[in-house]
């Protein structure tokens, strides 16, 4: 390589850098950082869901309805409903409340052709991907219902009656 | 009572640690040897008592102490023996509790270890080690306590969600904690050099092992973790893209950087700060992840109770945080390294492309883990990112490491000359374009698929070679070929074990590929003796039987004949479990597995009034057992680069450094 030198150091002969040397890695650096800007980008633009709680939606129900949506609420429990329509049709609908105490707003989920979950039950959390229809009714994505994963299961002090 | 004596001996373990810190600080400032010894006792002394307060914690979950809150969640009348063992880690408080028993094994195994030439850390090592204990002492003691105790006894406990009654969901958390744990120890001794000012390499020769070692529990965690969600979450996967798997990937990305670029800082004395980076880096990283896992900042599909220590942990990340970078900065000058990259084309500059490519998807998964929060910040919205984004961002990124994972043992240190590697790289590339062309005639279309594949296999393919260059090497010298190949292994155990570990990730490469590309999947009713087919199987359903299992468990379980090309290969059996009392099912899948793929069954649905007919999932997941036997090549792989070689142990006395020039190997 032209342009190099040797110098003594402390350490001993050392091969000393060209400042071009410098230059190139700056500018390859450059270059790379952008590629992976851009591989970002390009994998977020229209993926990205808007992260909604039950009474968040409702605020704004006009303008999320269609769009894709992650929801979060808790399951009330005599809601479930799960309808084998033919061989290989079902169809799974529960409500979400944000409070299952005092549940004043209930979103509709419809799962088509999913099973339902082991941990779908009364005031467990979901996660719910998908989109809301005109109608009110909140469609699943396929493989768009998560329930909590019960990893160290906590539930509230117990009543001292009980 | 024994509640009593369990928060007491955690009461005074936060004294003892409180006590080493000052202790150690105040003996390295007014130079009094005294001080340091008195520290290293008190830290040492922190393991038994926090022994103590662990065996307190077991007695009680075993005793069923349902007047301690903790024993009440996670434990129950019914709760199998071993399982109210493992239920010291099933909770919040609890978890906390197991964490600061294994940080004080480390910290009292580093302290009882042989101090030889790094004696001089010890005092720093004691100070920012005991530090990080108390932090999370602090947080046992005072504000997780698990000894907690309820103002009155309840019958009965809550007992473990059946769904964690897997093996592998019972090791998988303390793989994790031994983890991260582990990462907490190279970064305690790369803070004392930075405190001490010695800065040659003396500190990552100390904890190699420690950071090998810490590897692979964290590997293994993410493996196990995988298992668990394949074998019992039933929706055919191993990994979701979810904020807590990521929080423990994170930490993993940093340190596999880490492993990597130390050696560079070991041959050629470069990269001391960009190490420094690192460790500080996976430190932090270390640190967040639980703070995610616990605090539920971010809505995750694994639920930790919402708790009230996250402003702790976000306090006490900040302060490491500073500190870190304060003692980086001011020994900045003597982390310059006099040596410089000298060509592009080098192993040092191959070493460098690795760090660059893992810091880029650990970013990206860092953006997309945390992008509701920073969405919120900037839009006011909050934001979310699913699993096929990551993937679409990622796969490029892997596939660029699979590459340089397979060319850069074939480079040099300081330079490689063009030609050299065109020749070692021509054949291979042939190879593997010839074995790609045939799986496009075989009917593999998909452009990803053949680009994925392609770059697996030439990782393999010159990978491979390396063992057969080294072990024909040995053969030359009248070795046989298990001799060789054996020694070969043996003589250099982080190099070969090095290249065992990424067969082991190419072998996994292969089997993401299969599962990620070419699942297929469907789902429908059967009647008794009806059959469906996916891909080349088909399968019979042949009846549904129900009976009682131990405790209140009730299975449902279908029978169910596995053709492939029309010829009965097994009979499985899935099924659905009810625990009658928590009325809690649990889909136990079945399958029949293979090397290419599995076949893989749920029974998703039966009506006891259809008494006939049955709905079912079925998944065919190609490749998929290689994910596991990739998993698996890779532990084994981990234990040669970290066990000890005597021959090289005994030769460990300080050597001048080598000449920088000529001592190129």
């Amino acid at each position: 390589m032209s342009g190099v030198s040797w110098t003594n150091k402390d350490e001993g002969l050392v091969l000393e850098q060209p400042k071009q040397n410098r230059l190139k890695f700056v500018v390859a650096g450059v270059v790379l950082v952008a590629a992976i800007v851009y591989l970002v980008v390009n994998a977020m633009s229209g993926n990205t869901q808007l992260y909604k709680t039950v009474g968040e939606f409702y605020s704004e129900q006009a303008r999320l309805t269609g769009r894709d949506l992650r929801v979060a609420g808790w399951v009330m429990g005599d809601s479930i409903q799960y309808t084998q329509i033919d061989a290989t049709n079902s169809r799974l609908e529960f409500d979400i409340v944000d409070d299952v105490n005092n549940p004043t707003q209930r979103l509709r989920v419809v799962a088509l052709n999913e099973p339902k979950p082991d941990l779908l039950q009364h005031q467990a959390q979901a996660l719910v991907e998908g989109h809301a229809e005109d109608s009110g009714t909140f469609v699943a994505n396929k493989g768009g219902l998560f329930l909590k994963c019960p990893t160290r299961y906590e539930e509230m002090q117990p009543a001292a009656s009980s | 009572m024994l509640a009593d004596f369990g928060h007491f001996t955690l009461l005074i373990a936060f004294l003892v640690s409180l006590y080493a810190v000052v202790a150690a600080g105040f003996g390295s400032w007014q130079k009094r040897p005294l001080f340091i010894a008195s520290a290293r006792n008190a830290t040492i002394v922190t393991l038994p008592l926090l022994l103590l307060a662990g065996g307190s914690m077991i007695a009680l979950l075993l005793s069923g102490d349902f007047s301690v809150e903790y024993v009440w969640r996670v434990s129950s009348l019914e709760t199998p023996t071993i399982l109210k063992v493992t239920a010291l880690w099933g909770g919040q408080a609890g978890s906390l509790l197991f964490w600061n028993m294994l940080l004080a094994i480390f910290l009292a195994a580093a302290m009882l270890r042989k101090w030889g030439e790094e004696q001089v850390f010890m005092p720093y090592v004691i100070m920012v080690g005991s530090f990080t204990q108390l932090f999370f002492l602090g947080l046992s003691t005072f504000i997780e306590n698990p000894f907690a105790r309820l103002d009155f006894v309840p019958p009965d406990g809550n007992g473990l969600s059946p769904l964690l009654r897997h093996p592998g969901m019972i090791i998988h958390p303390p793989m994790l904690y031994l983890g991260f744990i582990g990462f907490i120890v190279p970064y305690i001794f790369a803070m004392a050099a930075l405190i001490s000012g010695k800065l040659d390499d003396e500190w990552i020769r100390t904890t190699r092992r420690w950071t090998l070692v810490a590897w692979l529990f964290l590997s293994l965690g993410l493996i196990l973790g995988g298992r668990w969600a394949y074998d019992v979450l039933g929706w055919g996967g191993y990994w979701g893209w979810d904020p807590v798997e990521n929080a423990s990937l994170m930490p993993w990305l940093s340190g596999t950087a880490f492993l990597h670029s130390v050696m560079i800082q070991e041959k050629r004395n470069m990269f001391k700060m960009w190490n420094m980076f690192l460790i500080i880096l996976t430190y932090c990283l270390v640190i967040l992840g639980t703070f995610i896992v616990r605090t539920g900042v971010i809505s995750s599909v694994h639920s930790f109770a919402r708790s009230d220590i996250g402003p702790y942990f976000f306090g006490f990340i900040a302060f490491m945080f500073i500190f870190s970078a304060f003692w980086v900065s001011k020994r900045r000058d003597e982390l310059s390294s006099p040596n410089h990259l000298t060509s592009f084309l080098s192993r040092e500059a191959a070493f460098l492309y690795n760090n660059f490519v893992i810091l880029a998807i650990l970013a990206i998964v860092f953006l997309f883990t945390y992008y509701p929060i920073i969405s919120e910040l900037i839009t006011g919205e909050k934001g979310f990112v699913g699993p096929t984004v990551y993937e679409q961002a990622l796969a490029p990124l892997f596939a660029v490491l699979l590459l340089l994972m397979g060319v850069a043992p074939l480079t040099m240190w300081y330079r490689t000359s063009i030609e050299r590697l065109q020749m070692s790289l021509r054949w291979p590339v042939v190879a593997t374009a010839v074995f790609t062309l045939i799986l496009f005639l075989l009917g593999i279309h998909s452009v990803g698929a053949l680009i994925g594949l392609f770059v697996v296999t030439f990782a393999a393919v010159l990978t491979l070679l390396e063992f057969w260059k080294g072990t024909r090497a040995r053969m030359g010298r009248g070795e046989n070929a298990w001799q060789a190949f054996s020694n070969l292994l043996a003589r250099n155990r982080r190099r070969y074990g090095g290249y065992w570990i990424h067969m082991g990730v190419i072998v996994m490469g292969f089997g993401v590929i299969g599962v990620e590309i070419f699942q297929q999947e469907t789902q429908m009713r059967l009647q008794q003796g009806e059959s469906l087919s996916l891909g080349n199987y088909t399968m019979v359903f042949n009846g549904v039987e129900r009976y009682a299992g131990p405790d209140d468990l009730v299975v449902t379980e279908a029978t169910v004949d596995v053709l492939k090309n029309g010829r009965l290969v097994k009979t499985i059996h899935p099924q659905i479990e009810l625990y009658t009392r928590t009325q809690q099912p649990m889909t136990i899948p079945d399958l029949r597995a293979t090397i290419s793929e599995d076949f893989y069954v749920l029974l998703v649905n039966w009506e006891p009034t259809t008494a006939d007919a049955a709905t079912f999932r079925v998944f065919l997941n190609p490749l998929v057992n290689w994910v596991w036997a990739g998993g698996f090549i890779f532990v084994i792989g981990t234990l040669i680069a970290a066990w000890p070689d005597p021959r090289k142990e005994r030769q460990r006395v300080p050597q001048p450094r080598r000449a920088a020039i000529g001592a190129a190997d």
